[in-house]
């Protein structure tokens, strides 16, 4: 089965974690996210990669229900967002780290875990064995270096096990051991029937998403496995892809 | 020293405040606006409205005193009628129907002369010097006119509490009222814009957890914190703890020492709501500000008439006529009168004037808690 296929559309595969349909989101006379469809297989981890300013925390937001979207329409777990209660089964680590400074990172963890309806030490341990930062766990979150703060962040938004995750530039600030690291943990998630949307800027992460989907100017311009999309766009490097793939379009407009 | 560098902060910094037009707005609507607003209040204060109630008990003596002095205050504009007996002027100057009572007494000592005591309302001290000081000078002309010679001793008493030569019994309960309404307003406002700013709150409502959630657990938050300020400072302002001379140190008291004849309770609830309504204004006003600066800025705007016309500095009664519906919608002011009630008349949770401005402060807390819980989906871009 090829990796791009769109499983549920033949009624065959499981029905679609995540669904985007036509969403557009208009700032004033700015399209940030400008006609977006499209379906994402539970299980996969998927790499959301475009240039600063091209639309991923927007089309992000929007797939979280944070926004509400100008036309369109968009699915997590096979409900309409936004969703209160359907905030529960999804994680979401923002792009500022999003963590109270003044408390420690027990407590951040024990917070969010209250908000998400999870109680007891076990969760917290859990997500602070994720990120190694069980030796840390009395620190007040203001002495953490910034790496460190990054990966409270995604405990936090591990916290309660979501099936689906959006983590927004996740890696930024995080050292390349932990960064492989975090990606083994990615790994795990998915193979546990994680649906993971990671935004990033960094192409040399592309490479560890199932697949992959270019933005450009709020528009997805290609999507596909990364070896696919070298292939399509006739390059060895998927930078040189991005770009080649980003000029095609503005040719063809 | 390097001209370039000076000159490129100096350029950074004001092309920074160009920018930031809360700031800018701040800078020179503010002064204009706070101080126009003093002074229409200084120049246009209103002689006091006087409506007095006369009651005669000198006989035909005072019944010609009575008249001259009827006719003098109506000259000078004020309403007057009479009242058969001190129970009645009482009566009528508690329930504001009346804002003072002359009643004229034969004179105890000498024969000749009469005795005039002034009653006022008591509630607010400063309104009522105003008043006795505007009907003194007409009693005076007219007592010494129609006696020939005397002038009469002229006593001044209250419908509620006792008139009193301390000058902080007239600013006590304002001033509670109006810093417990300051500081809760700059701790939960900053706080709230940290949380906004910060990306938790961002990270908050992508989580199940509802606006009135929110804004029920930072009232209870910081509202822990609001109570007990409030208890130090009631404490603080009507205790008084003596302390005797130690070595070489004189004696000395801790405490303000404010005479209060109502329950500390009473004005404990009144301040904690007050309080209350204070946590969601900060919440509230967090949404138009981007900086704690923004948050200080809208002291001026929003505390400062507040201050103003809430009987904190001038008397609510001789505020200009033009401004007495602003005064009604001033959130402070009830709180104002709500422990003057308490402090000065004794209320207690019977007395309708208190239930009122309980009543109408629970209004404006849950009013600002629902505006507050409103502007926190607000799209951030």
């Amino acid at each position: 089965m090829a990796l791009h296929a769109e499983p549920g559309l033949d009624g065959a595969g499981p029905p679609p974690a995540i669904r985007a349909h036509g969403l557009v989101k208009s700032f004033g006379t700015l399209r940030a996210v400008d006609d977006v469809t499209f379906d994402l297989a539970p299980g996969r981890i998927y790499g959301l990669l475009g240039p600063n300013g091209s639309g991923k925390t927007t089309l992000i937001r929007l797939l979280t229900g944070l926004t509400v979207p100008t036309a369109g329409w968009a699915e997590v777990l096979g409900t309409r967002m936004p969703s209160r209660p359907n905030l529960g089964r999804i994680g979401y680590m923002t792009q500022t780290d999003g963590v109270y400074t003044a408390l420690t990172v027990a407590e951040n963890l024990r917070f969010f875990g209250a908000v998400y309806g999870v109680d007891g030490g076990e969760p917290v341990e859990h997500a602070l064995g994720i990120v190694d930062l069980a030796d840390r766990r009395s620190s007040i979150v203001g002495t953490l270096s910034g790496g460190q703060r990054r990966r409270l962040s995604l405990a936090c938004a591990l916290i309660h096990r979501p099936p689906v995750l959006f983590l927004d530039e996740p890696t930024v600030g995080v050292d390349p051991l932990l960064r492989v690291q975090f990606w083994a943990h990615f790994r795990a998630l998915t193979d546990a029937g994680t649906t993971i949307v990671v935004s990033s800027h960094v192409m040399d992460e592309a490479d560890r998403c199932d697949e992959l989907l270019f933005v450009r100017s709020g528009t997805i311009i290609a999507r596909g496995t990364g070896q696919e999309i070298r292939v399509q766009a006739g390059t060895a490097d998927l930078e040189q892809a991005f770009l080649r793939l980003g000029g095609n379009v503005e040719v063809t407009r | 020293m390097s001209r370039r560098r000076i000159v490129a902060l100096f350029r950074r910094v004001v092309s920074e405040i160009r920018r930031d037009r809360p700031s800018l707005a701040l800078l020179f609507i503010a002064p204009i606006v706070i101080t126009g607003l003093v002074t229409f209040i200084l120049r246009e204060s209103q002689a006091p409205q006087v409506t007095a109630v006369v009651v005669n008990l000198a006989g035909p003596r005072g019944l010609a005193v009575g008249n001259a002095l009827e006719a003098a205050l109506r000259t000078d504009g004020a309403t007057v009628s009479d009242v058969a007996d001190e129970a009645a002027a009482r009566a009528a100057i508690g329930d504001k129907a009346a804002s003072v009572g002359i009643v004229l007494r034969p004179a105890v000592a000498s024969g000749g002369s009469l005795d005039v005591t002034v009653i006022t309302n008591g509630l607010d001290p400063s309104g009522d010097v105003g008043q006795v000081s505007a009907i003194q000078r007409s009693i005076l002309a007219a007592a010494t006119a129609a006696t020939g010679t005397a002038i009469p001793a002229v006593h001044h008493t209250t419908v509620y509490g006792t008139p009193t030569d301390d000058p902080v019994t007239t600013f006590a309960p304002a001033i509670v009222a109006f810093f417990a309404y300051f500081f809760v307003y700059i701790l939960t406002g900053v706080s709230f814009l940290r949380e906004r700013t910060g990306g938790t709150l961002e990270r908050l409502m992508a989580t199940p957890v509802t606006r009135g959630e929110v804004v029920l657990g930072y009232t209870l938050g910081f509202g822990l914190f609001a109570t007990i300020q409030v208890a130090v400072l009631l404490l603080w302002a009507l205790g008084s703890v003596h302390v005797g001379a130690l070595g070489p140190l004189p004696a000395f008291s801790i405490g303000l020492g404010i005479a209060a004849s109502g329950s500390p309770i009473l004005a404990f609830l009144v301040v904690v709501l007050l309080a209350v309504g204070a946590v969601s204004l900060g919440i509230f006003l967090s949404t138009f500000a981007r900086t704690e600066l923004q948050i200080i800025q809208f002291i001026p705007i929003v505390l400062a008439p507040q201050f103003l016309l809430s009987g904190v500095l001038f008397p609510v009664s001789s505020l200009p006529s033009i401004l007495q519906p602003l005064v009604a919608i001033m959130p402070l002011n009830y709180a104002v009168d709500g422990l003057r009630q308490v402090f000065i008349r004794g209320a207690d949770l019977g007395v309708p004037a208190l239930q009122l401005d309980l009543a109408v402060l629970g209004i404006v807390a849950a009013f600002f808690a629902t505006i507050a819980a409103l502007t926190i989906r607000r799209d951030v871009v």
